[in-house]
Parts: structure tokens; sequence; C-alpha cells
């Protein structure tokens, strides 16, 4: 009985509604934290990890060997390789295909590689738009994306190296 | 031997004296490493990596050349074992590239095993490693010789099982290198072996360069249907396709070895030129058709021209000898469903009157235990390698070894006496022999032998046989057009039964056995491929036929073939042209690997096999066409669901070869006798198509061999063209006889 009294009284004097604007009313005042994307842009670890990408050495040649230890480390059998020997004798990809959608960011693929090829880089902003197949970048945006994006891949990986 | 008792890691086990210590641990299961030491090989003991540590003894002891003894006490595991292992494998990759990324061994590598398990985590060596520059050494087997840990595996498997010693080690020291001796590379029939035995990444496949890592591809047991020995395999498959051949070991067929035909012949199989879709021709022009449409108008064809008319005795069906004991059964069944006896696959045959039948009654284990071998018209080394190892084995152990050939061929072991005989006097040689033999045991002599004299030659020979306890004659394919053939048979046959000697009968090969026991041989009253082509009949079935490369006279059987009244059915896995000419319709039949099946090897073990992958596109196994083109004829007995269930009717069957009971004609004649023998690596449509085969030394063989006496007799000069194909004057060859040896079509009349 005195309990619905006192909710009676608490209900009528809109205690809850001037609590909540009050809190609006701070607020109103305090400094705004909102990141105006794509503008401006959150902090990021150097561990994070992106969108892939396949790295050059200096000269110009890619990396990748076609020793497949990132294809077989996949959890989600996201990677699909094709290898051949190029004409100068080297072993080389015709076909390095990552599917998106399977792809869980693990960063195996990264640990498993021998010679640094493939990485995932700190790029998240990206979408398919056209179909299911659109998940799926091949070698050429892979380079593509690790030619474009080289400098900043360069730059997080000698900042994670100290804790590795 | 005794057994005897001795105590590895507290344990007791028994075993016999003499054996090495590592055979004893092999056979319980102990885990040794190993590098060089190869079950099949002579013990090196060079890598040390097998070290074990033996009771009284002060250091580790190599456990492959370590022999037991009664009460020894062997530690396989202590402390002292594994630091000495340890040492062993930190020396060993002291000069290894440690490449495995870029290495086709990666994934299936000794090396890389042993090192998980005994290596190092971290390398102590900061000097330069050293490096070897590799050569070609030809286009089966790639080098990576910095790869290389002087095991000498490849040189002991030359020197020893490939009987020509190729690989070598040569420098000493940091300078030694392992490398072929010949600046021509390895040319030995047998070499894929050493990639097998290659523990590490620096023999490997050239074909299956790059393509795949090991842990990709799915492993099928399967049988090389190439020769007469059935290998048997291992189909390595990815996606739907062979991508790789290894051996796999059955000591009573094959050991551990596979001979380059049975492992890179699969190479034919994603060639450009596969037969991939039914064709039918319609008014001379070829169409691309459903299965349906194709079997229907197959149907339609027979039941036309002589089902229906009542002349099923005009309806021939010919095989090529590597259809599958299903598929011989199967198409000689639907014949004689419908009336017709005119079944063959003897389609090399010049005259199937007189054929070389001859049992083969030895087991292929059994030919290493022989003490006198007799090879009449054979070069064993390149037509049926395996059965030739065993040669090589029982010549090693001591089993004296006579050939009568046509031509001096290069053998890989010791012969007695290597006579080299006009094809025209082999049956009076053997008749000499026979009349020898039959002297020595007081028989009486038939009137046929009763005027020989005999030569010293076969007095050396007869003498041999009569000597020992346990010989065998063996009779080869050089024989098969012989005009004496079924003298030198029946000859053969008599000398084994007198001499008490047993026979192998290697003059047909691939999967011929299998054409034997399924009867698909004319019946009483049906044509022989001979006749069926003379007489020409009103509709054939043609079984994986190429007639440039199966018929002993090519342009005639394409042009009996090509007759405008015959309905011609062919089944072929390949494009051919003259197939294309003569064929209404082109069924696209599975190849090697891509269908289930049966081959008898010579003796006469059925060896089942599955397929490894599905054939490609709209590509159907024969066993299945067949069976479809029987339902679609409403022949009953044809309710078949695999394989397997024809395979069980088969086996209730049983038929044995007779032999010829012919008058012996061992009479000399003067003219001369051309023997077409198809390069080793051109027997069957899919070694045809195998491009680094047919780049070998052995897949190149292209040359019409002659003396210069028959030279001159033929009106021929070096490289001028005999059959089309080049003359090569060598003395070596016998008189009067032309050896052709090709992987290409012949032309012209033999």
């Amino acid at each position: 009985m005195i309990n619905n009294i006192k909710k009676l009284i608490k209900d009528f004097s809109l205690s809850e509604l001037r609590g909540g604007l009050k809190i609006t009313a701070k607020e109103l005042i305090n400094k705004k934290i909102t990141v105006q994307f794509p503008e401006e842009r959150t902090p990021i670890s150097p561990r994070f990890r992106g969108l892939h990408a396949l790295r050059r050495y200096p000269n110009g040649e890619e990396r990748c060997i076609a020793c497949k230890l990132c294809e077989a480390v996949c959890p989600a059998n996201a990677i699909t390789i094709e290898s051949e020997m190029r004409d100068d004798g080297t072993r080389r990809t015709t076909q390095y295909d990552i599917d998106l959608f399977k792809c869980i960011f693990c960063g195996f693929c990264e640990e498993a590689c021998p010679v640094d090829a493939i990485v995932e880089t700190q790029i998240f902003d990206y979408a398919f738009v056209d179909s299911r197949e659109g998940s799926i970048i091949d070698k050429a945006h892979l380079l593509e994306v690790g030619d474009n994006n080289e400098q900043m891949i360069n730059e997080t990986k000698l900042e994670d190296a100290k804790y590795r | 031997m005794a057994d005897i008792e001795i105590e590895i890691d507290g344990n007791l086990v028994s075993a016999k004296a003499g054996e090495m210590l590592i055979a004893v641990t092999d056979r319980e299961g102990i885990s040794v490493p190993r590098f060089c030491y190869h079950k099949k090989l002579s013990v090196a003991a060079n890598c040390r990596m097998c070290l074990v540590d033996v009771e009284g003894a002060p250091k580790p002891q190599p456990a492959c050349s370590t022999p037991i003894n009664e009460g020894m006490k062997v530690h396989t595991n202590n402390e002292k074992v594994k630091a000495s292992q340890k040492a062993v494998m930190e020396f060993l990759l002291i000069n290894h590239p440690l490449d495995c990324p870029i290495c086709d061994q990666g994934g299936e590598c000794e090396l890389q095993d042993v090192a998980m398990d005994y290596g190092s985590d971290v390398s102590r060596f900061s000097e330069g490693k050293r490096v070897v520059v590799d050569g070609d050494i030809g286009p089966l087997i790639q080098t990576d010789m910095t790869r290389c840990i002087h095991c000498t595996r490849c040189v002991r498997f030359g020197a020893e099982i490939g009987g020509i010693m190729e690989m070598g080690g040569t420098g000493r020291g940091e300078d030694l290198k392992i490398e072929p001796f010949l600046a021509e590379g390895i040319q030995s029939e047998l070499s894929g072996n050493m990639i097998d035995v290659c523990p590490v990444g620096a023999l490997t496949s050239k074909p299956f360069r790059y393509e795949l890592r090991t842990w990709q591809m799915n492993s099928v047991s399967n049988i090389a249907r190439h020769d007469l020995t059935g290998s048997n395999i291992v189909t390595q498959t990815y996606k739907g396709r062979v991508k790789r051949i290894v051996a796999k070991d059955n000591d009573s067929v094959n050991e551990t070895w596979i001979s380059d035909r049975d492992r890179f012949s699969y190479e034919g199989l994603a060639h450009e030129n596969r037969l991939l879709s039914p064709q039918i021709k319609v008014k001379g022009e070829w169409r691309e058709v459903s299965w349906d449409e194709a079997l229907e108008f197959a149907m339609r064809g027979l039941t036309d021209k002589v089902l229906n008319t009542g002349e099923a005795n005009k309806l021939g069906a010919l095989a090529s000898n590597t259809a599958t004991l299903e598929e011989f059964h199967l198409l000689q069944k639907l014949l004689r469903e419908v009336g017709s006896e005119n079944i063959d696959y003897r389609l090399n045959i010049k005259d199937l009157e007189n054929t070389v039948t001859l049992e083969s009654n030895i087991k292929l284990a059994g030919l290493e235990g022989v003490d006198h071998v007799l090879i009449i018209g054979s070069n064993p080394r390149l037509e049926q390698p395996m059965i030739n190892h065993r040669l090589r084995k029982a010549s090693l152990s001591g089993a004296s070894i006579d050939v009568i050939n046509v031509m001096a061929f290069d053998f890989n072991y010791q012969l007695n006496s290597e006579n080299i005989v006009t094809p025209n006097q082999i049956a009076f040689m053997l008749a000499e022999v026979l009349k020898l033999i039959l002297q020595a045991s007081n028989a009486e002599i038939p009137e046929a032998l009763s005027k020989i004299e005999a030569s010293d030659t076969a007095k050396q020979l007869a003498d041999r046989l009569l000597d020992a306890d346990n010989s065998v004659i063996i009779l080869g394919e050089h024989m098969v057009n012989n005009p004496q053939a079924s003298s030198i048979a029946q000859l053969i046959n008599e000398i084994a039964q007198q001499t008490n000697s047993t026979t192998l009968n290697i003059s047909a090969t691939a999967n011929s056995m299998a054409g034997d026991l399924t009867e698909f041989v004319p019946g009483k009253k049906g044509l022989d491929a001979n006749a069926m082509l003379a007489t020409g009949l009103k509709a054939y079935i043609l079984l994986d036929v190429y007639p440039h490369f199966d018929f002993h006279h090519p342009a005639q059987a394409i042009k009996a073939l090509s007759k405008k009244d015959a309905f011609v059915i062919s089944m072929n896995s390949f494009k051919d042209e003259a197939v294309a000419q003569y064929s209404d319709v082109m069924l696209p039949i599975a190849s090697f690997y891509e269908t289930s099946g049966s081959h008898i090897n010579i003796e006469g073990k059925v060896q089942s096999f599955c397929a490894s992958v599905s054939a490609p596109s709209d590509v159907k196994p024969a066993w299945k066409v067949l069976k479809v083109l029987a339902d679609l004829l409403q022949l009953p007995g044809f309710h078949f669901a695999n394989s397997m269930q024809v395979t069980s009717e088969i086996s209730n069957q049983g038929h044995k070869q007779n032999v010829s009971n012919k008058k012996l004609d061992i009479k000399v004649k003067r003219s001369v006798n051309v023997i077409w023998q198809k390069s080793p690596y051109a027997v069957d449509a899919l070694s045809r198509h195998a491009s680094a085969l047919q780049a070998t030394k052995i897949g190149q063989m292209h040359s019409a061999s002659m003396n210069k006496a028959t030279a001159k007799k033929l009106e021929v000069a070096e490289n001028d063209n005999y059959l089309g194909v080049p003359v090569s004057i060598r003395e070596s060859v016998a008189n009067n006889c032309v050896f052709v040896n090709t992987n290409k079509p012949i032309r012209g009349e033999l």
C-alpha cells in the first residue's frame, strides 16, 4: 500500500525524466567526442587486422613464393592459391584469392608467411556491392592494396616488431 | 638362421641372427631416424642419423650397420642417443638451404620430419652455406643439389637397382657433389624411383614442379596398366585430376619400384588431344551430340546395318590390349549375345594362324630365384622394366643368362652369351637345341629334327639348360610376327618340358592376359582381326583402337574400316585423325585411372582398381558405355550397377590358351624380316600423350636399324627413310633383319 503511494508520487513528479534531462543538460556543455568518419578517424592499434594485402620487395618483385602455408593454416579455408613455375624458373602464384566473407581476420596467414608477403593492413572501410563474387579479392587487387599502402604497412609492422 | 633374443629399450625382442638392428626396430615399430638407410638398398651408413646406444660399445652405433648379437642390449631413446642424434641433425642442416617454402618435397620430406623431432630451433651456424649449381639431368627429374645431404640413396639405386651407375659423387669433403656422370643426364627406364628414394628435395619430379604442395592431394591406390607387371601405384589427385604418381609397396608384384612409364604417363590425361564429347558423323560432317543421341545413333546404325537384316555375323569387335578385364568381357558378351563371334584383340599380328601361344608358369617373385634364363626375342629392359628388374636380381645372385635376339640390346646385367640371330634362323636354332636335349635324355628324335647338325652355339645353350635346376625360358615381343612364330613357341614348349624349365611369355603386353581370359578371341564361327578386315564387315565396334599404332598394317586396316558401307563405332580416349576418318560415331571413354576395372598380370594375378578421378567433361567409362549400348539393343544379362559385378561374373569362367599343333617349320629362309617394335613410351595412347616421357631419350627412339648387308639388299643408306623411319646402320643387328623402333606411325608395308 505504502509502496503504491510512493510510486504514484514518483511518477507524477517526473523525477526520472528530470534525471535524464540533467545528463542531457550536462552533455550540452561538455566537449564532444563524436568522430566525423571518414574525415576523422579513431586511432588504430598497429596490431589491427583489417583488409589483406600482398607486398612487394623494394625492387618491385612480388614477395609471395606460392608456398601455400597461408592456405594450409587458414581456419576458414578462405584462401585459394594456384602456382606454377614462372619463365625465369621461380615459383610464383597464378591465382591468389581471398574470400573476405569466409575470412575471420585471425591473422594466421600473416603469421604463417615465411616471406612477409601476405599482411593484414589497418584498412577496414571497404565494401562489396555488386555480388557474392565481389567478396573474393584476387591477386591483382591484393597487390594493388599492398602497393598503395606500403608505407603504412611498413610503419605499423615496424612498430609492432618491438613486441614480437 | 636361428632366432635370437635381444633387448631394445628394456623389451625382449626376437630376431634373426645377422639382421641389422634397424630392420629389427622397424619391424617392432620402434622409430629410429634415418636418411641413408633404405630397406631395398645396400647399407651405406653415411648419414649417421640412426645412432643408437648399444650397451658395451663405447660410442653410439649406427643401427643400419650394426648386426645384432645374442643378448645385445640397445637403447634407442636415452640421453646419449638423443644428444648424438641432435648433433648429427645439426651437422646435416649446416649446408641445407632450409628453403622448405619453395621446395616440392616440403610436407613429405624426411629431413623436415626428422628436423622437427631432433633438430634445434636455432641455428648456431653463421658461416656461409655451400651452394651447388644445378645442371639439367633430363625431362623427368628436377635437381636442386644444394639441398642434397649426401645420403647416396640415388647413387646406390642406380648402381644396385637401375643397373647403371648414372649418379655418382664427385669431389670430396666440402666439394662433394652428387651429379650424373654423363652430360646427357639420367636415361634409365627406372629413373623416377630416384625421386622416391631421395629423402630431401634434391631430386623431385620435373613435370610436377611447383604445381602443388603435397598436403593438397588425395592419394588413391591404382594399378598401372602399361605392361604385364601391373605395378601397384598411388595416384595423387587434386581437384579431380591426377597430379602425380608414386610407387606403392607390393613385394610380390613391383616391390617398391615402378617404371618411368608407369610414373609419368599420367601427364597424357590432361592432354589437349582428349576426346571430350560424343560425336556422330552426319553427311560426312562431325557433329557434337549428347550421349543419348550418340548411343541412339550407334544403336540404330547397328540394328539397321546388321541386326535387323539378319547379318549379325557381319558385325565385328576389335579392342586394343589396354582395355580392362571388364571392358573385354562386356564387349565380347555383347557380340556373342547378338550372334557374332568376330572378336579379337590381337591387332598387331600379321598371321593369326601362326602365333606364339605359350603359357607363362612362373611367378614374378619366382624369377629372382632361377639359376638360368634363356631370353628369346626381347629387350625386357625397355619392354617389361619390372620383369627385367627381377631378372637382374636373379643375375646378381648368380643366374646365367643366355639371349637369342635379332639385335644386340643394352642389358643391365651380365649375359652368359648374346646370340644375334637372323629372325628366320631362330626356329632352326631352337630346333638344334631341342635335338641336343632329346639326345642327352636318350629320347626319340622326331623326324622333323632328324637331319639337323647341331652347332656349337646350340650345344652351349642346350648344355646350360640341361645343367640348370631351375631355369626359365622367356619369349619376347619381337617374335610375334616371326614367319615361324608358332614353331618357335612349340619348340620352346618342348624344350621347357624336356628340361623342366618354366616359361614366361611376354610377347603380348598391357592387359592381353585379360583378353585371353575373357575369350576376347574369335569363336569357332568367328573371324579373327585380319580376316575381319580382309573380308570387310558391315559394322565394327572398336574399343580404344588407334590404327596407326595398334594394327600391324595400319594403312590396310584404315582402308578396310573406311569402306563406305561399314558402320564404325569407335570408343577412344584421345582424338585421332584416322579414327575420325573411318568412324561414324566416336564415343569418348575414360582413360587410365579414370575408370574402375581390373588388370591381369603375367602371373595371372587379377588386380582390381577403382577410378582415381572421374573422367573429364562428358567422358564416360567404357564399361558403362558398353552396358548402356547393350541395354539399348535390349540384350539380356547386362544388369550391372558397377564394374565389380562384371568382374564377379568373369571370375566364374576360365580359359586357357591352346598350344598350337601346327606342323613344325624350321626351314631357314633368306628373305628380309622387319620387326616393328613401338618405342617403349609409345605402347599406348596415354604414354604417347605424356610430354615429359616423350622428351626422354627412350621416348624419342625413332630408327630402323639394320646392318650394312641388309641395307645394301634393301638399297637404303644411313638416314634414308625406310617405312618412314630414318635408317640407322649398325652391325649389331642380325643379317636379313630390320629392327624398327619408333614412337611415330610407320608408313608403307611391313
